[in-house]
């Protein structure tokens, strides 16, 4: 009997579906767009708490040099840095190659810095620490070491550009909650306004059922997995597009301002449950909200 | 079978129906009529339980219709046939598929529901048509298909409303004669109709309404 009635909603669903599929392609298409954003949302988010995650794993510095040091000096410095387990110099950068690299990091701003003749910047050492992971370095000691030294005028590492970052990376956080909230909510809107322009097309017939001595749950149960069937093929459809999306775009990895090289993971499968899931309750939502206002009006 | 105690019916200030008092036995054949306004569609109504009475009792086969809850009256419903002027049949359903309805609701078994609804079909006379849309048929025809609904579940009372409101007088006998060959195996039917050619010399009960109250009660 279960199974008979189970069989006879999902037959009456499918053909509402199809004798509405204008609306229904129409609504889909909407749901999966915010369903894609949600994703690709979702993909951000967790790419960048990776990065961050890396990015602080692999620690390297900055040490400043005063100027008009000499090499004794310099000697000095190297053999400091090497003193600390694992530190490594990636290299020495002159005044010169300096100033290069910031008109190398300016691009097509390089222009800002002519008329500037007189711009110094320090020379510097570019030093990084091997399997900083199970090591015990702490940033904060070799930064204030090496500050020590008459000839270094200041330390900075990565970690300090981590530490700011997770600030933003908080703000982050809360805008994705909010986003992804509002989006939630405009797929209830759009569910739930695609199976009231069903029921109200229907109006007459779920008139007639009623008379007949339908019960309540008779006549919604094929609405609700309308609104379901909606969700999850959204969600479905969203989440194609993002794979297919992730595997066309060749830039995998991505190398921002020097630091260590990163790739681009995708969603795991929870997330992906996770995207199917919720598209699948928001449809069932939508559809509970709309068929509830119809027979309480 | 129906019984009404001192029901009243009111739409704002316009009184629908006023101290109706009446007892319809089992397997009774009744007429109500009388003229637009009278109230014929508002008595229907309540018996069929789409409306509730402004104060008064109505009792259906010993239920009392203003204690039911909505899922007993959605039962006592699959026991009550309904036949309206209009027809009430779904246009992008088959014919087949309409009548069918009426015991899908029920949660009948598919096999009696396929044997069931060529029975009815035959028993108006569609045999052959179960694949045509309503709006493929004659009024006629159409009319045909909703006595075979509300016949299919074999029901304790048949109501119609003005069942041949917008039937020509040939078809018009052709329903009565099945609305006839419906009760005579034990269905209580209640038709509502203002046409005075309908009621002559049936040898049924005819309860006439005037202005919400009934006027007079006679054999046809």
């Amino acid at each position: 009997m279960i199974i008979r009635l189970w069989i006879y909603f999902l037959k009456t669903a499918l053909a509402n579906i199809l004798n509405n599929r204008l609306i229904h392609l129409i609504s889909m298409g909407t749901i999966t767009i915010s369903m894609l954003l949600f994703g690709a949302f979702m993909l951000l988010s967790m790419n960048m708490n990776n990065w961050i995650r890396q990015w602080g794993e692999s620690l390297s510095m900055s040490v400043y040099l005063n100027d008009g040091i000499d090499e004794k000096a310099r000697k000095e410095v190297e053999s400091a840095i090497k003193n600390f387990t694992g530190a490594e110099i990636k290299g020495f950068i002159t005044k010169e190659q300096a100033i290069a690299n910031l008109k190398e990091g300016l691009g097509e701003q390089a222009g800002l810095l002519e008329g500037l003749e007189d711009i110094v910047l320090p020379e510097s050492y570019e030093i990084t620490f091997k399997d900083r992971a199970g090591s015990s370095i702490d940033p904060k000691v070799v930064k204030s070491t090496l500050e020590k030294l008459k000839c270094v005028d200041e330390v900075q590492y990565s970690q300090q550009w981590v530490d700011r970052f997770e600030g933003v990376m908080d703000m982050f956080r809360v805008v994705g909650l909010a986003i992804g909230g509002l989006l939630c909510m405009a797929v209830l809107f759009i569910i739930s306004n695609t199976i009231k322009l069903t029921i109200y097309s229907r109006r007459d017939e779920i008139e007639i059922y009623k008379l007949m001595g339908a019960t309540d749950w008779f006549v919604k149960v094929p609405f609700l997995i309308e609104g379901a069937a909606q969700g999850v093929m959204s969600g479905i459809a969203a989440l194609l597009i993002l794979v297919l999306s992730y595997s066309v775009i060749s830039l995998k990895t991505i190398d921002i301002l020097g630091l260590p090289v990163i790739n681009i993971a995708f969603l795991s499968s929870e997330g992906c449950f996770f995207i199917i899931l919720l598209s699948l309750v928001l449809g069932l939502l939508g559809g509970f909200i709309s068929i509830g206002r119809f027979f309480k009006s | 079978m129906i019984q009404l105690f001192k029901v009243c019916k009111s739409y704002g200030t316009n009184k629908a129906l006023d101290d109706i008092n009446l007892r319809m036995r089992k397997g009774e054949f009744v007429f109500i009529t009388g003229p637009s306004g009278a109230g014929k569609t508002t008595l229907l109504r309540m018996i069929f339980g789409t409306a509730r009475p402004t104060s008064g009792q109505i009792l259906i086969d010993g239920i009392n219709l203003s204690r039911i809850g909505r899922l007993k009256l959605d039962l006592l419903r699959r026991k009550i046939g309904f036949v309206f002027q209009d027809f009430k049949l779904i246009n992008s359903k088959t014919i087949f598929q309409n009548v069918a309805l009426a015991l899908e609701v029920a949660g009948e078994r598919p096999a009696i529901i396929r044997k069931k609804t060529h029975q009815a079909l035959r028993a108006v006379g569609l045999s052959g048509k179960e694949k045509a849309f309503p709006l493929e048929l004659s009024g006629g025809e159409q009319q045909r298909v909703a006595i075979a609904r509300a016949i299919i579940n074999e029901p304790m009372l048949l109501i119609a409303d003005e069942p041949t409101g917008n039937l020509d007088p040939d078809i018009t006998k052709e329903i009565m004669v099945l609305f006839r060959s419906v009760n005579l195996k034990g269905t209580t039917l209640v038709i509502a109709t203002h046409n005075r050619e309908l009621l002559k010399d049936t040898g049924q009960r005819i309860i006439a309404l005037d202005k919400g109250r009934v006027i007079e009660e006679r054999t046809g």
